[in-house]
């Protein structure tokens, strides 16, 4: 018991003794590089695979160019169910053999990474290097700066809007997506088609709780809802937005019909990200999907006639603002080379050519300021739509993440599921119960 | 000549010297016990009573996991406990309570079924336990495809009949559990092999003294078979409470597959083992899920003892032993 602890402690020791031994530490100065410039070998862990990963490769390449000292080798350490944080990745950091950067895809572990110092606090670097957060849109910091520390930078991201088919939309004779949630569930009900025996054909707009992307996170977005009151705890019964929420989604749903929208539902299972898919195929009017749903449509059914906006909002000062998030990069913890990783980092995090050409090829939203307004990006006009959610003040990572994680939204999907299957006989009660159970999971997770 | 002493000294050493190779044999077994399942049992009991999140060491909590899991007492001067504990315990035992019993009447009559053909009996026999060979996981998805509301092919013959509301199946929460007792059935080949086995081994002179008695086929089964096969039954009634307290993988598979999180659709498929791996792997509450593995191994013992009480009472084993 006793020995392995202390050969461990020894070790820890050892490592963080090399790493301020070799790093150059906070000393040496210069935008493009500190330290010697003698030749380093970084270890990058990435997730890019497939038609992902010669982009990526490139991106490296032209790095490796512009900072000829530093080799790089790619490792890809696939995370294919992200329904966990990057378990190996945990465990070479705890082992000690950690890669030197590390791009992952799981933006919503951020809060662990960050509360448990297990990826680097950014923040010395930035301050060494006159960079600051602010070159990034504001929602940067809902995901990579948690608990008070910056451990990750954003490297691309997903942002999430309304999509409409623009022949349905003219033939229904509507002339312009919906701005509201009024206009939604109105042009929702207009662009429905039904079989004879009242089950639907074509929907206008299906309001289930993770129908595809959508989330009852994102209806309370809609509505102005906020998770937390100033104290930390979960107030969505006390917030009338959230009620609004629940009553304009069950309304909906009510009068569709909850099991003529469960059986459409059971027909697309497993069908979004497949080209049967049912806005792609005309099978539903409206969506609310994320920006890689252009990069599909031009792959898949590229005679689609389609326009993008941001998703309707209630409460018109969020209108414009939605739902992001997207790859973020990191130095975990124990880097031999945190000079050399933080050069790689500012790159994928701020390289204008590298993120317009990744962007350009993976179909996501380029995440600073100068690459989002790059006249080399050419996504097509619906893609517009997304940079600007991006850069909208209003827009975030939602549920907030915790330092504990944002797990406790499950509760709420939970909830939301009977809900609108009509299994909750008190809005209002359920709610007070849903705030409770989100509060004591959060205070179960965090270290007494 | 040697005194006594000496000869109990010597017999120790070829007592020792016999304990030492009987070890050494049964080495290979002990050190891969203690390493890869004593050491980490003891020290998931430990885990059980800290916090652990698998990022930060463990800090010791005393029995606030277990305060927590069954609402009892105050955490942190609070009143707190886990919201879906219960519901994933009643789904358990409503899983073990329908589907062990069932599947020892299915098996066993199908066993019985199985012992009648004149002609091609391997055949049938082969057929009955090939679904058993189906690995659970591919199984569980085909049976997703297959009970799809609406383009399942066991639906679209259902709602060829009039006035038949068909199930949703996986997307019902209250036809979610049949639909798993349904693929459990399916699967059922191991236990008709096992029951098969034991019916052809009922001695035959029984039936004939019993036949000459003037019993009828219900009194035949009543009063031979079913004492004979007791030790099968009892059996498969273990392993079975037993598989069902660990009831996973096609509860994981199927609501995940059909809906979007473990548990789906509305927690219906929430079992105790699927609620534990959310813990564990969802929520990384380590300290927490190790507490619930210690009470469901705690049951699981539990339950195993109280069916090993009772069958003294109704397990016959033939030739005369009780």
């Amino acid at each position: 018991m006793r020995s392995p602890r202390t050969l461990l402690g020894a070790a820890a020791v050892l490592a963080v003794a090399v790493a301020a031994a070799c790093g150059g530490g906070g000393s040496s100065s210069g935008a493009s590089s500190g330290g010697s410039h003698s030749p380093v070998t970084l270890t990058v862990w990435h997730q890019y695979a497939q038609e992902e990963a010669k982009p990526f490769e490139n991106g490296i390449a032209a790095f490796e160019k512009q900072y000829p000292w530093i080799h790089v080798k790619l490792e890809l350490q696939p995370n294919p169910d992200q329904d966990t944080f990057d378990p190996n990745l945990i465990a070479a950091i705890k082992g000690g053999n950690a890669p030197d950067v590390a791009v992952g895809f799981t933006p919503q572990y951020a809060g662990q990474y960050c509360s448990s110092g297990l990826w680097e606090d950014l923040t010395p670097f930035m301050q060494k290097d006159h960079m600051s957060i602010s070159n990034f849109a504001p929602a940067t910091q809902s995901y990579t700066n948690i608990d008070g520390k910056q451990c990750a930078l954003p490297s691309l991201t997903d942002a999430y809007g309304l999509y409409y088919n623009t022949a349905m939309f003219k033939k229904a004779g509507i002339a312009s997506p919906p701005q509201t949630m009024d206009e939604l569930a109105a042009d929702a009900k207009k662009l429905t088609v039904r079989n004879p025996d009242g089950s639907i054909k074509v929907a206008g707009f299906v309001p289930l709780n993770l129908w595809e992307e959508l989330d009852i996170a994102d209806i309370g977005h809609a509505f102005g809802a906020q998770w937390f009151d100033s104290s930390g705890k979960a107030q969505l019964a006390t917030d009338p937005a959230w009620t609004q929420a629940f009553e304009w989604q069950k309304s909906l749903v009510d009068w569709y019909g909850y099991s003529n929208l469960q059986k459409f539902y059971a027909t697309y299972t497993n069908s979004e990200f497949n080209p049967t898919n049912a806005f792609e195929t005309g099978k539903v009017a409206m969506v609310f999907d994320g920006e890689w749903r252009t990069a599909f449509i031009r792959r898949e059914h590229p005679d689609l006639g389609y326009g993008t906006a941001p998703f309707p909002a209630a409460d018109p000062s969020v209108y414009g603002s939605g739902r992001v998030g997207g790859t973020i990069v990191g130095i975990p913890q124990g880097t031999k080379h945190p000079q050399e990783a933080w050069d790689l980092v500012k790159f994928l995090a701020t390289d204008t050519p590298y993120l317009v050409s990744l962007a350009n090829e993976l179909g996501n939203v380029p995440t600073t300021k100068a690459s989002g307004d790059s006249p080399d990006l050419h996504l097509g006009p619906q893609f517009k739509t997304f940079v600007d959610i991006w850069n909208n003040p209003k827009s975030s990572m939602y549920p907030p993440l915790l330092p504990t994680g944002a797990g406790y939204a499950q509760l709420a999907d939970d909830f939301d599921a009977k809900w609108q299957a009509g299994n909750v006989p008190n809005l209002q009660q359920g709610l007070q119960q849903l705030d409770t159970n989100i509060d004591n999971q959060i205070q179960q997770g965090e270290t007494p | 000549m040697r005194t006594p002493a000496q000869r109990r000294r010597a017999r120790r050493r070829v007592a020792l010297r016999k304990y030492a190779t009987v070890l050494g044999f049964l080495s290979p077994w002990i050190i891969g016990f203690a390493l890869f399942t004593g050491w980490p049992m003891l020290l998931s009991l430990y885990y059980s009573f800290t916090h652990y999140d698998l990022l930060t060491a463990p800090s010791w909590v005393g029995l606030d996991n277990y305060r927590f899991m069954f609402g009892i007492g105050t955490i942190h001067g609070q009143h707190e406990s886990d919201p879906y504990f219960w519901r994933a315990v009643r789904n358990t035992a409503w899983i073990i309570l329908i589907s062990v019993p069932l599947r020892i009447v299915v098996a066993m009559l199908t066993a019985m079924l199985l012992t009648r053909p004149k002609r091609g009996v391997n055949v049938y026999r082969t057929l009955f336990f090939m679904p058993s060979l189906a690995p659970t996981v591919g199984a569980a998805l085909v049976f997703v495809y297959l009970l799809n509301p609406t383009t399942g092919p066991v639906n679209r013959v259902l709602s060829t009949i009039p006035g038949l509301n068909a199930p949703l199946w996986f997307y019902d929460p209250t036809w979610a559990k049949p639909a798993l007792i349904v693929l459990g059935l399916w699967g059922i080949g191991d236990a008709i092999v096992i029951y098969l086995a034991g019916l052809l081994d009922v001695p035959r002179d029984l039936y004939e003294a019993i036949s000459i008695e003037g019993a009828n086929a219900w009194q035949r089964f009543r009063h031979v078979t079913l004492p004979m096969i007791t030790p099968v039954i009892f059996f498969t009634l273990v392993i079975g409470v037993i598989d069902g307290f660990q009831y996973f993988d096609q509860a994981f598979v199927s609501s995940t597959t059909a809906g979007t999180s473990p548990g789906d659709p509305q927690g219906s498929l929430l079992f105790y083992g699927v609620w534990l791996y959310q813990q564990a792997f969802t929520y990384f509450h380590m300290g927490y899920a190790a507490a619930m593995a210690w009470v469901l191994f705690i049951a699981t013992m539990a339950t195993t003892a109280i069916l090993f009480a009772t069958a003294r009472k109704w397990v016959h084993y033939g030739g005369g032993m009780s």
